[in-house]
Protein backbone atom coordinates (compact mmCIF):
# COMPACT_ATOMS: atom_id res chain seq x y z
CA UNK A 1 0.00 0.00 0.00
CA UNK A 2 1.42 3.43 -1.10
CA UNK A 3 1.99 4.91 2.26
CA UNK A 4 1.04 8.29 1.52
CA UNK A 5 -2.66 6.96 0.86
CA UNK A 6 -3.22 6.15 4.54
CA UNK A 7 -4.75 8.41 6.78
CA UNK A 8 -4.97 8.09 10.07
CA UNK A 9 -7.90 9.75 12.54
CA UNK A 10 -9.90 8.93 15.45
CA UNK A 11 -12.37 7.16 13.16
CA UNK A 12 -9.69 5.18 12.20
CA UNK A 13 -8.37 4.42 15.50
CA UNK A 14 -11.77 3.95 16.86
CA UNK A 15 -12.73 0.94 14.15
CA UNK A 16 -8.69 -0.37 14.74
CA UNK A 17 -10.05 -1.36 18.45
CA UNK A 18 -13.62 -2.40 17.50
CA UNK A 19 -11.91 -4.75 15.15
CA UNK A 20 -9.35 -5.78 17.28
CA UNK A 21 -11.21 -6.12 20.28
CA UNK A 22 -13.87 -8.31 18.14
CA UNK A 23 -15.22 -10.10 21.21
CA UNK A 24 -15.62 -7.15 23.40
CA UNK A 25 -17.03 -5.37 21.02
CA UNK A 26 -19.98 -7.88 20.11
CA UNK A 27 -20.88 -8.47 23.62
CA UNK A 28 -20.91 -4.54 23.96
CA UNK A 29 -23.29 -4.32 21.17
CA UNK A 30 -25.59 -7.15 22.57
CA UNK A 31 -25.78 -5.65 25.44
CA UNK A 32 -26.70 -2.53 24.27
CA UNK A 33 -28.42 -3.83 21.43
CA UNK A 34 -30.66 -5.62 23.78
CA UNK A 35 -31.36 -2.44 25.84
CA UNK A 36 -32.44 -0.63 22.73
CA UNK A 37 -34.88 -3.32 21.67
CA UNK A 38 -36.84 -2.95 25.41
CA UNK A 39 -37.02 0.80 24.52
CA UNK A 40 -38.37 -0.31 21.09
CA UNK A 41 -40.45 -2.63 22.40
CA UNK A 42 -42.68 -0.46 25.25
CA UNK A 43 -41.76 2.91 22.80
CA UNK A 44 -43.91 0.92 19.84
CA UNK A 45 -46.40 -0.73 21.74
CA UNK A 46 -47.22 2.91 23.43
CA UNK A 47 -47.13 4.50 20.15
CA UNK A 48 -49.31 1.78 18.97
CA UNK A 49 -51.92 2.66 21.95
CA UNK A 50 -51.65 6.27 21.10
CA UNK A 51 -52.15 6.03 17.23
CA UNK A 52 -55.75 5.04 18.11
CA UNK A 53 -56.22 1.38 18.09
CA UNK A 54 -59.41 1.47 16.04
CA UNK A 55 -57.47 2.01 13.23
CA UNK A 56 -55.31 -1.24 13.87
CA UNK A 57 -56.59 -2.94 10.47
CA UNK A 58 -55.93 -0.62 8.40
CA UNK A 59 -52.34 0.09 9.76
CA UNK A 60 -51.21 -3.35 10.56
CA UNK A 61 -52.16 -4.28 6.65
CA UNK A 62 -49.63 -1.66 5.57
CA UNK A 63 -47.04 -3.19 8.61
CA UNK A 64 -48.28 -6.59 7.00
CA UNK A 65 -46.58 -5.10 4.01
CA UNK A 66 -43.21 -4.60 4.97
CA UNK A 67 -43.40 -7.55 7.22
CA UNK A 68 -44.93 -10.28 5.74
CA UNK A 69 -47.03 -12.75 8.03
CA UNK A 70 -46.36 -9.73 11.09
CA UNK A 71 -50.09 -9.62 11.77
CA UNK A 72 -51.95 -12.64 10.42
CA UNK A 73 -51.29 -14.41 13.55
CA UNK A 74 -52.74 -12.67 15.18
CA UNK A 75 -56.22 -11.73 13.35
CA UNK A 76 -58.00 -14.05 14.96
CA UNK A 77 -57.33 -12.05 18.29
CA UNK A 78 -58.19 -8.34 16.64
CA UNK A 79 -61.13 -6.19 18.50
CA UNK A 80 -62.02 -2.99 17.45
CA UNK A 81 -60.26 -0.86 20.02
CA UNK A 82 -62.96 1.57 20.76
CA UNK A 83 -64.42 -1.45 22.51
CA UNK A 84 -62.25 0.01 25.38
CA UNK A 85 -63.46 2.10 27.51
CA UNK A 86 -61.46 5.67 27.84
CA UNK A 87 -60.42 4.76 31.60
CA UNK A 88 -58.51 1.45 30.37
CA UNK A 89 -56.71 3.09 27.52
CA UNK A 90 -55.57 5.88 29.86
CA UNK A 91 -54.74 3.67 32.48
CA UNK A 92 -52.92 1.46 29.75
CA UNK A 93 -51.32 4.76 28.10
CA UNK A 94 -50.08 5.36 31.50
CA UNK A 95 -48.60 2.10 32.53
CA UNK A 96 -46.50 1.66 29.15
CA UNK A 97 -45.60 5.52 29.50
CA UNK A 98 -43.87 4.45 32.87
CA UNK A 99 -42.90 1.33 31.22
CA UNK A 100 -40.71 2.87 28.88
CA UNK A 101 -39.23 5.62 31.08
CA UNK A 102 -38.01 2.67 33.53
CA UNK A 103 -36.76 0.86 30.69
CA UNK A 104 -34.76 4.13 29.30
CA UNK A 105 -33.25 4.68 32.80
CA UNK A 106 -32.34 0.76 33.23
CA UNK A 107 -30.44 1.05 29.60
CA UNK A 108 -28.74 4.24 30.82
CA UNK A 109 -27.17 2.57 33.69
CA UNK A 110 -26.71 -0.91 31.84
CA UNK A 111 -24.69 1.38 29.25
CA UNK A 112 -23.06 3.56 31.67
CA UNK A 113 -22.02 0.27 33.70
CA UNK A 114 -20.48 -1.25 30.17
CA UNK A 115 -18.74 1.46 28.52
CA UNK A 116 -17.05 2.24 32.07
CA UNK A 117 -15.49 -1.43 31.64
CA UNK A 118 -14.48 -0.99 28.72
CA UNK A 119 -12.67 2.03 29.22
CA UNK A 120 -11.47 0.99 32.59
CA UNK A 121 -9.68 -1.69 31.09
CA UNK A 122 -8.08 1.01 28.64
CA UNK A 123 -6.59 2.86 31.70
CA UNK A 124 -3.25 1.68 30.41
CA UNK A 125 -3.70 2.97 26.87
CA UNK A 126 -4.88 6.17 28.12
CA UNK A 127 -2.07 6.50 29.74
CA UNK A 128 -0.19 5.90 27.02
CA UNK A 129 -1.88 8.78 25.16
CA UNK A 130 -1.46 10.79 27.65
CA UNK A 131 2.64 10.44 28.24
CA UNK A 132 3.02 11.04 24.48
CA UNK A 133 1.07 14.29 24.43
CA UNK A 134 -2.83 13.76 24.05
CA UNK A 135 -4.97 16.53 26.08
CA UNK A 136 -7.71 15.02 28.35
CA UNK A 137 -9.72 16.29 25.45
CA UNK A 138 -8.00 14.43 22.54
CA UNK A 139 -8.32 11.62 24.21
CA UNK A 140 -12.00 11.93 24.96
CA UNK A 141 -12.50 12.35 21.35
CA UNK A 142 -11.21 9.07 20.53
CA UNK A 143 -13.46 7.61 22.62
CA UNK A 144 -16.84 9.08 22.00
CA UNK A 145 -15.47 8.48 18.26
CA UNK A 146 -15.49 4.94 19.58
CA UNK A 147 -18.88 4.97 21.73
CA UNK A 148 -20.87 7.04 18.82
CA UNK A 149 -20.16 3.83 16.43
CA UNK A 150 -20.39 0.89 18.99
CA UNK A 151 -24.07 3.17 19.49
CA UNK A 152 -24.85 3.34 16.22
CA UNK A 153 -24.49 -0.15 15.24
CA UNK A 154 -26.25 -1.08 18.44
CA UNK A 155 -28.60 0.81 17.14
CA UNK A 156 -29.23 -0.55 13.71
CA UNK A 157 -29.07 -4.13 14.97
CA UNK A 158 -31.84 -3.54 17.31
CA UNK A 159 -33.96 -2.16 14.70
CA UNK A 160 -33.40 -4.52 12.22
CA UNK A 161 -33.07 -7.58 13.54
CA UNK A 162 -35.46 -6.25 16.69
CA UNK A 163 -38.09 -5.15 14.42
CA UNK A 164 -39.34 -8.29 13.43
CA UNK A 165 -39.77 -10.08 16.67
CA UNK A 166 -41.45 -6.98 18.32
CA UNK A 167 -43.99 -6.55 15.78
CA UNK A 168 -44.54 -10.41 15.76
CA UNK A 169 -44.58 -11.35 19.00
CA UNK A 170 -44.83 -8.27 21.42
CA UNK A 171 -48.64 -8.08 20.51
CA UNK A 172 -50.26 -6.88 23.35
CA UNK A 173 -52.82 -8.50 24.65
CA UNK A 174 -55.09 -7.96 27.05
CA UNK A 175 -57.97 -9.42 28.48
CA UNK A 176 -61.10 -7.08 28.78
CA UNK A 177 -63.73 -7.31 31.93
CA UNK A 178 -66.00 -9.34 29.50
CA UNK A 179 -63.54 -12.05 28.70
CA UNK A 180 -63.01 -10.67 25.19
CA UNK A 181 -59.26 -9.86 24.20
CA UNK A 182 -57.75 -6.66 22.90
CA UNK A 183 -55.14 -6.22 20.27
CA UNK A 184 -52.35 -3.15 21.00
CA UNK A 185 -50.47 -3.58 17.29
CA UNK A 186 -46.88 -2.19 17.79
CA UNK A 187 -46.03 0.40 15.75
CA UNK A 188 -42.82 1.61 14.85
CA UNK A 189 -43.48 4.62 12.71
CA UNK A 190 -40.35 7.07 11.39
CA UNK A 191 -40.39 9.26 13.68
CA UNK A 192 -39.88 6.68 16.46
CA UNK A 193 -37.16 5.39 14.97
CA UNK A 194 -35.78 9.02 14.65
CA UNK A 195 -36.07 9.74 18.59
CA UNK A 196 -35.06 5.86 19.48
CA UNK A 197 -31.37 6.82 17.12
CA UNK A 198 -31.24 9.85 18.78
CA UNK A 199 -31.42 8.81 21.88
CA UNK A 200 -29.37 5.78 21.63
CA UNK A 201 -26.56 8.26 20.05
CA UNK A 202 -26.99 10.47 23.05
CA UNK A 203 -27.21 7.81 25.91
CA UNK A 204 -23.80 5.91 24.26
CA UNK A 205 -21.78 9.40 23.78
CA UNK A 206 -23.19 10.38 27.15
CA UNK A 207 -22.07 7.14 29.10
CA UNK A 208 -19.03 7.03 27.36
CA UNK A 209 -18.34 10.83 28.33
CA UNK A 210 -19.01 10.14 32.14
CA UNK A 211 -16.82 6.76 32.31
CA UNK A 212 -13.79 8.36 30.41
CA UNK A 213 -13.90 11.59 32.37
CA UNK A 214 -13.88 9.33 35.68
CA UNK A 215 -10.42 7.84 33.80
CA UNK A 216 -9.35 11.03 33.00
CA UNK A 217 -8.99 12.11 36.20
CA UNK A 218 -6.34 9.56 37.05
CA UNK A 219 -2.75 10.90 37.39
CA UNK A 220 -1.04 9.60 33.72
CA UNK A 221 1.71 7.77 35.76
CA UNK A 222 -0.63 6.01 37.83
CA UNK A 223 -2.36 4.81 34.46
CA UNK A 224 0.98 3.49 33.61
CA UNK A 225 1.37 1.18 36.40
CA UNK A 226 1.34 -2.06 35.41
CA UNK A 227 -0.69 -3.79 38.06
CA UNK A 228 -2.90 -2.15 40.18
CA UNK B 1 24.14 33.76 37.82
CA UNK B 2 25.33 30.78 35.58
CA UNK B 3 23.78 29.77 32.90
CA UNK B 4 21.13 27.34 33.86
CA UNK B 5 21.51 23.72 32.89
CA UNK B 6 19.36 22.16 30.19
CA UNK B 7 17.56 19.75 32.90
CA UNK B 8 17.56 20.37 36.40
CA UNK B 9 15.52 19.18 39.37
CA UNK B 10 16.27 21.45 42.47
CA UNK B 11 15.63 19.28 45.87
CA UNK B 12 12.88 17.09 44.78
CA UNK B 13 10.95 15.18 47.04
CA UNK B 14 8.66 12.18 45.93
CA UNK B 15 6.62 9.97 48.45
CA UNK B 16 4.42 7.52 47.33
CA UNK B 17 1.71 5.67 49.51
CA UNK B 18 2.60 2.02 49.74
CA UNK B 19 -0.13 0.39 51.79
CA UNK B 20 -0.21 1.95 55.43
CA UNK B 21 3.54 3.06 55.03
CA UNK B 22 5.08 5.85 52.90
CA UNK B 23 8.62 5.34 50.61
CA UNK B 24 10.29 7.94 49.38
CA UNK B 25 11.03 7.66 45.79
CA UNK B 26 13.29 10.70 45.71
CA UNK B 27 14.92 12.14 48.65
CA UNK B 28 16.05 15.85 48.42
CA UNK B 29 17.18 14.84 44.59
CA UNK B 30 19.05 17.45 42.46
CA UNK B 31 20.59 17.37 39.22
CA UNK B 32 21.53 19.26 36.41
CA UNK B 33 21.84 17.76 32.77
CA UNK B 34 23.13 19.34 29.86
CA UNK B 35 21.89 19.87 25.97
CA UNK B 36 23.12 17.12 24.13
CA UNK B 37 23.99 14.58 26.66
CA UNK B 38 23.65 10.73 27.14
CA UNK B 39 22.60 9.79 30.60
CA UNK B 40 22.49 6.04 32.10
CA UNK B 41 20.74 6.31 35.26
CA UNK B 42 21.44 3.16 37.58
CA UNK B 43 20.25 1.73 40.25
CA UNK B 44 18.16 -1.01 41.87
CA UNK B 45 14.42 -1.62 41.53
CA UNK B 46 12.75 0.97 43.98
CA UNK B 47 15.90 3.11 43.86
CA UNK B 48 13.77 6.01 42.26
CA UNK B 49 14.89 5.99 38.61
CA UNK B 50 11.41 5.84 36.80
CA UNK B 51 10.19 8.58 39.49
CA UNK B 52 12.86 10.72 38.00
CA UNK B 53 12.26 10.14 34.50
CA UNK B 54 8.51 10.92 35.19
CA UNK B 55 9.20 14.01 36.95
CA UNK B 56 11.25 15.24 33.81
CA UNK B 57 8.89 14.18 31.56
CA UNK B 58 5.98 15.93 33.58
CA UNK B 59 4.32 12.90 33.81
CA UNK B 60 4.53 13.06 37.50
CA UNK B 61 4.53 16.52 39.78
CA UNK B 62 7.45 16.27 42.92
CA UNK B 63 5.90 16.75 46.54
CA UNK B 64 8.51 19.98 46.75
CA UNK B 65 11.30 21.13 45.14
CA UNK B 66 11.26 22.43 41.11
CA UNK B 67 11.63 20.81 37.87
CA UNK B 68 13.05 22.49 35.14
CA UNK B 69 13.31 21.51 31.63
CA UNK B 70 14.10 24.10 28.67
CA UNK B 71 13.91 27.00 31.47
CA UNK B 72 9.93 25.73 31.54
CA UNK B 73 9.72 24.86 35.34
CA UNK B 74 7.46 22.17 34.65
CA UNK B 75 6.18 21.47 38.00
CA UNK B 76 4.40 24.17 37.97
CA UNK B 77 2.40 23.64 34.96
CA UNK B 78 -1.18 21.63 34.92
CA UNK B 79 -1.71 18.44 33.43
CA UNK B 80 -3.02 19.68 30.26
CA UNK B 81 0.11 21.87 29.94
CA UNK B 82 2.38 19.43 30.67
CA UNK B 83 0.91 17.15 27.93
CA UNK B 84 1.31 20.09 25.46
CA UNK B 85 5.01 20.24 26.82
CA UNK B 86 5.93 16.53 26.04
CA UNK B 87 4.05 16.47 22.97
CA UNK B 88 6.22 19.13 21.89
CA UNK B 89 9.70 18.32 23.55
CA UNK B 90 9.56 14.55 24.69
CA UNK B 91 10.02 11.52 23.28
CA UNK B 92 8.98 8.58 26.09
CA UNK B 93 10.94 5.47 25.72
CA UNK B 94 9.04 1.94 27.81
CA UNK B 95 10.12 -1.14 29.55
CA UNK B 96 6.63 -2.76 28.06
CA UNK B 97 6.96 -0.80 24.76
CA UNK B 98 3.49 0.74 25.69
CA UNK B 99 2.20 0.54 22.10
CA UNK B 100 -1.58 0.31 20.99
CA UNK B 101 -2.06 -3.18 20.28
CA UNK B 102 -5.03 -2.62 17.56
CA UNK B 103 -3.35 -0.42 15.88
CA UNK B 104 -0.41 -1.12 13.08
CA UNK B 105 3.20 -0.15 13.18
CA UNK B 106 2.96 2.81 11.31
CA UNK B 107 -0.21 3.95 12.95
CA UNK B 108 1.56 3.63 16.47
CA UNK B 109 4.30 5.73 15.14
CA UNK B 110 1.55 8.30 13.72
CA UNK B 111 -0.47 8.23 17.44
CA UNK B 112 1.20 11.37 18.88
CA UNK B 113 0.69 13.06 15.81
CA UNK B 114 -3.44 12.10 14.96
CA UNK B 115 -4.84 15.19 15.70
CA UNK B 116 -2.46 17.45 13.41
CA UNK B 117 -3.95 19.11 10.20
CA UNK B 118 -1.44 17.11 8.22
CA UNK B 119 -0.73 13.74 9.02
CA UNK B 120 2.84 12.78 8.74
CA UNK B 121 2.50 9.43 7.10
CA UNK B 122 5.99 10.07 5.30
CA UNK B 123 8.01 11.33 7.97
CA UNK B 124 6.38 8.40 9.95
CA UNK B 125 7.61 6.01 7.52
CA UNK B 126 10.75 7.67 7.08
CA UNK B 127 10.89 6.78 10.66
CA UNK B 128 10.33 3.26 10.92
CA UNK B 129 12.88 2.58 7.47
CA UNK B 130 15.55 4.05 9.96
CA UNK B 131 15.03 2.08 13.02
CA UNK B 132 14.96 -1.05 10.74
CA UNK B 133 10.97 -2.17 9.79
CA UNK B 134 10.89 -0.80 6.58
CA UNK B 135 8.67 -4.16 5.57
CA UNK B 136 6.54 -3.87 8.57
CA UNK B 137 4.36 -0.89 8.32
CA UNK B 138 1.31 -2.84 8.67
CA UNK B 139 2.42 -5.82 11.23
CA UNK B 140 0.23 -5.20 14.76
CA UNK B 141 2.65 -4.97 17.53
CA UNK B 142 1.08 -8.76 18.28
CA UNK B 143 2.91 -10.33 14.89
CA UNK B 144 6.41 -8.50 15.98
CA UNK B 145 9.20 -9.17 18.57
CA UNK B 146 10.00 -7.34 21.16
CA UNK B 147 12.86 -5.65 19.77
CA UNK B 148 10.80 -4.69 17.01
CA UNK B 149 8.03 -3.27 19.32
CA UNK B 150 10.52 -1.23 20.70
CA UNK B 151 11.75 -0.14 17.66
CA UNK B 152 8.40 1.05 16.76
CA UNK B 153 8.42 2.55 20.56
CA UNK B 154 11.43 4.79 19.61
CA UNK B 155 10.14 5.79 15.97
CA UNK B 156 7.01 6.89 17.72
CA UNK B 157 9.33 8.79 20.46
CA UNK B 158 11.08 10.85 17.35
CA UNK B 159 7.49 11.80 15.37
CA UNK B 160 7.49 15.37 17.00
CA UNK B 161 11.32 15.09 16.46
CA UNK B 162 11.74 16.09 20.42
CA UNK B 163 14.69 17.73 22.02
CA UNK B 164 14.75 15.46 24.59
CA UNK B 165 14.55 10.98 24.86
CA UNK B 166 13.40 9.76 28.33
CA UNK B 167 14.07 5.74 28.38
CA UNK B 168 12.76 3.50 31.20
CA UNK B 169 14.23 0.19 31.08
CA UNK B 170 14.56 0.32 27.07
CA UNK B 171 16.48 -2.46 27.02
CA UNK B 172 14.93 -4.30 29.88
CA UNK B 173 12.41 -6.90 27.85
CA UNK B 174 14.58 -8.10 24.73
CA UNK B 175 17.88 -10.13 23.79
CA UNK B 176 21.40 -9.02 24.23
CA UNK B 177 21.56 -8.47 20.65
CA UNK B 178 18.96 -6.47 20.24
CA UNK B 179 19.63 -3.92 22.85
CA UNK B 180 23.07 -3.88 21.91
CA UNK B 181 21.40 -2.70 18.40
CA UNK B 182 19.13 -0.36 20.04
CA UNK B 183 21.82 1.40 22.17
CA UNK B 184 23.27 2.13 19.09
CA UNK B 185 20.61 3.77 17.67
CA UNK B 186 20.46 5.94 21.07
CA UNK B 187 24.31 6.82 20.14
CA UNK B 188 23.45 7.94 16.86
CA UNK B 189 20.49 10.00 17.76
CA UNK B 190 22.28 11.81 20.51
CA UNK B 191 25.24 12.20 17.99
CA UNK B 192 22.89 14.27 16.06
CA UNK B 193 22.27 16.49 19.21
CA UNK B 194 19.47 14.67 20.73
CA UNK B 195 19.46 15.20 24.69
CA UNK B 196 18.59 11.19 25.97
CA UNK B 197 17.60 9.70 29.71
CA UNK B 198 18.16 6.53 29.98
CA UNK B 199 17.23 4.42 33.27
CA UNK B 200 18.70 1.18 33.13
CA UNK B 201 20.02 -2.12 35.12
CA UNK B 202 21.96 -3.04 32.26
CA UNK B 203 25.99 -2.49 33.05
CA UNK B 204 26.87 -2.61 29.13
CA UNK B 205 23.78 -0.05 28.19
CA UNK B 206 24.97 2.30 30.91
CA UNK B 207 28.39 1.57 29.34
CA UNK B 208 27.27 3.09 26.38
CA UNK B 209 26.51 6.87 28.07
CA UNK B 210 28.87 9.48 28.12
CA UNK B 211 27.22 10.36 31.51
CA UNK B 212 26.26 7.36 34.70
CA UNK B 213 24.16 8.61 37.57
CA UNK B 214 23.51 5.92 40.38
CA UNK B 215 20.92 5.95 42.63
CA UNK B 216 19.81 4.48 45.86
CA UNK B 217 16.57 4.93 47.82
CA UNK B 218 16.17 8.12 46.06
CA UNK B 219 19.81 9.81 46.42
CA UNK B 220 22.65 9.83 43.89
CA UNK B 221 25.36 8.08 45.07
CA UNK B 222 27.44 8.68 42.33
CA UNK B 223 27.82 11.09 39.60
CA UNK B 224 27.08 14.70 38.88
CA UNK B 225 25.13 16.63 40.67
CA UNK B 226 23.51 20.18 40.95
CA UNK B 227 22.75 22.26 43.20
CA UNK B 228 21.55 26.00 43.17
CA UNK B 229 25.39 27.03 43.34
CA UNK B 230 26.23 25.44 39.99
CA UNK B 231 27.12 22.03 39.10
CA UNK B 232 29.78 19.77 41.51
CA UNK B 233 31.18 16.41 41.00
CA UNK B 234 30.08 13.82 43.38
CA UNK B 235 32.81 11.57 42.80
CA UNK B 236 35.67 13.15 41.03
CA UNK B 237 37.49 9.93 39.49
CA UNK B 238 34.50 8.70 38.14
CA UNK B 239 32.01 10.72 38.07
CA UNK B 240 32.00 12.96 35.18
CA UNK B 241 30.86 9.78 33.16
CA UNK B 242 31.97 6.70 32.01
CA UNK B 243 34.04 6.90 28.68
CA UNK B 244 34.21 4.87 25.58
Amino acid sequence: MNETDRSFNSATYALSHIRHDLFRSITTVVTISLTIAFILLTTSLLFGLVNEISETDEKASILDGMIPGSVSMFEEFRIDGSQLSKESKASLVNYLLVTSVLVIMVAFFIMFNTMSISVQERRGEIGVLRSVGFSSREVMKIFLTEGGVIGMISFLSALFLGTPFIVNLAAYLIERGDGGIFFVQPMIPLQLVAIIGALTMLLTVFTTYLAAKKTLRVRPVEMLRPTR
Amino acid sequence: MPDRPFIETIDVVKTYKVGSSMVTALDHFSIGIEEGEMVAIMGPSGSGKTSLLNMIGGLDRPDSGAVRVKEVEINRLGEEQRARFRKNNIGFIFQFFNLIPSLTAIENVLVPVMFERETPVKRAGELLERVGLGDRFDHLPGMLSGGERQRVAIARALINDPMLILADEPTGNIDSETAREIVSLFRELNDEGKTLILATHDRIVAGRAKVMIKIRDGRMVRGKAHSRDGMRSLSPDKGGGVPE
